[in-house]
């Protein structure tokens, strides 16, 4: 086996068995209740590695079943990530009921023109590839890596905008998300421009963000789940010299 | 070509936000070791004349339409700086009641309770009076008004005086009520 084929196996293997480990904390912690959508996609995730896995090892090797069953378990795999980030937009505005209405517009707006833009995309360059199943993949892969890419970001700053104070879990999922998702957009790009998968420092590269991603997910999830860190030493206090200001301005409204 | 490099470069913009996003959630931590500094007083009263529909009508009939344009668009301006002021100090104290939101004292908890729900709507109309003030220094006649903000703002006020006096009530704040 040459260094390279082992790197490849290395990078391929590796993410898998920390998510098995991520499983594991997750049960242990309770997490699965809390998120069980990104619970699923972590079993998902690693379900499908082993019956790939194990096609790769038979007769069957990197074939024609390899490929369809590659392209099955990427459009579940997408479809179970959407839900993720579902759960995520949930767990970022739950403690404020004064915005719920702005979530769903949020997360539907989102949709909506991350969907224009994707469709644009797909439409503008529906890729070169030969096979129409690796074609279609293509496209798809695409599209959706720019919508994800989309809602994380808005997500994350509507968040920063209202100032909701995020707990640690469900940031790292979303951190190892959005990036995840804005590097298979990078790869798009490029699997465009050279006109054909399977580039494979382009594959390494990807395979390599993949384990750092899992390896945020399971920094996250093994770290207590911190509430924002106020000083120590004193208890948040208002602020005096506004206080009076605004004391002022209240003795005013009282009076008129 | 062009659109391979659009992807690519709208995934490398994804990563700087989603990096700036991330450092953008620790500095927000930091703004609450010296709130003071961070706040900025905003003057009611002439926040509310600003976006008077009122005296914009008054300005409107009593000034020639190319001078009504000319001060409409700096009160717009001026009215833009209120609101972004008003936001930015709803951001801070949102960061203060929440703490507030699990102290033990039920009243304390109720009032922070409010106080967050009422920066989070004055954030809300934030964003969605900005862009209608800016469109209205492009069309100074359109009739634009940001009164909820006023009338949020205040509403906050009285809220953050509320909580002041059920988390430090010997500082005499009450007695000004």
């Amino acid at each position: 086996m040459t260094p390279l084929r082992l790197l490849w196996y290395c990078l391929w293997v590796t993410p898998h068995a920390l998510q098995g480990m991520i499983l594991l904390v997750m049960v242990r912690r309770r997490l699965d209740r809390q998120f069980p959508m990104f619970f699923l996609y972590t079993v998902f995730e690693v379900l499908q590695f082993v019956v790939l896995f194990t096609i790769s090892q038979s007769h069957l090797q990197f074939g024609e079943a390899y490929a369809r069953v590659y392209s099955v378990g990427l459009a579940l795999s997408t479809a179970v990530r959407f839900s993720v980030i579902h759960e995520l937009f949930g767990h970022f505005f739950r403690r404020y009921p004064t915005l719920d209405g702005v979530r769903q517009l949020l997360f539907r707006g989102t949709i909506v023109v991350m969907l224009l833009v994707a469709v644009g995309l797909a439409v503008s360059a529906p890729g070169n590839g030969a096979d129409f199943l690796v074609r279609i993949t293509y496209v798809l892969d695409r599209t959706v890596s720019a919508l994800q890419c989309g809602l994380l970001i808005s997500l994350l700053w509507f968040s920063r905008y209202f100032v909701l104070s995020w707990r640690s879990h469900a940031f790292g999922i979303a951190l190892g998300l959005g990036i995840l998702a804005s590097v298979e957009l990078a790869t798009s790009a490029i699997w465009l421009h050279l006109g054909a998968f399977g580039n494979i420092a382009v594959n390494l590269f990807t395979m390599a963000t993949y384990n750092c991603c899992v390896l945020i997910w399971i920094f996250c999830l093994t770290a207590e789940d911190r509430r924002p860190q106020y000083p120590t030493n004193r208890s948040p206090k208002l602020p005096t010299y506004d206080l009076e200001i605004w004391n002022q301005e209240l003795e005013r409204l009282l009076h008129q | 070509m062009i659109v391979a490099l659009i992807l690519a470069l709208s995934a490398l913009l994804a990563l700087f936000f989603l990096v700036r996003l991330t450092r953008g959630r620790t500095l927000n931590l930091n703004v609450l070791e010296n709130p003071t500094e961070h706040i900025r007083s905003v003057d009611v009263e002439a926040f509310r004349n600003l976006v008077d529909p009122g005296e914009e009508e008054f300005l409107r009939t009593n000034l020639p339409p190319a001078e009504f344009r000319m001060i409409q668009r700096e009160r717009l301006r001026a009215a833009v700086e209120y609101v972004s002021c008003a936001a930015q100090n709803a951001a801070i104290l949102l960061r203060l009641a929440d703490a507030g939101r699990r102290s033990s004292d039920l009243a304390t908890a109720e009032a922070a309770e409010k106080l967050v729900n009422n920066a989070l709507r004055l954030r809300l109309y934030a964003l969605h009076a900005i862009p209608r003030l800016y469109l209205g220094m492009i069309f100074p006649g359109a009739g634009i008004s940001a009164v909820r903000i006023v009338e949020s703002y205040e509403q906050m006020t009285r809220q953050v005086v509320l909580l002041g006096c059920l988390q430090y009530p010997t500082r005499g704040v009450s007695a000004a009520l």
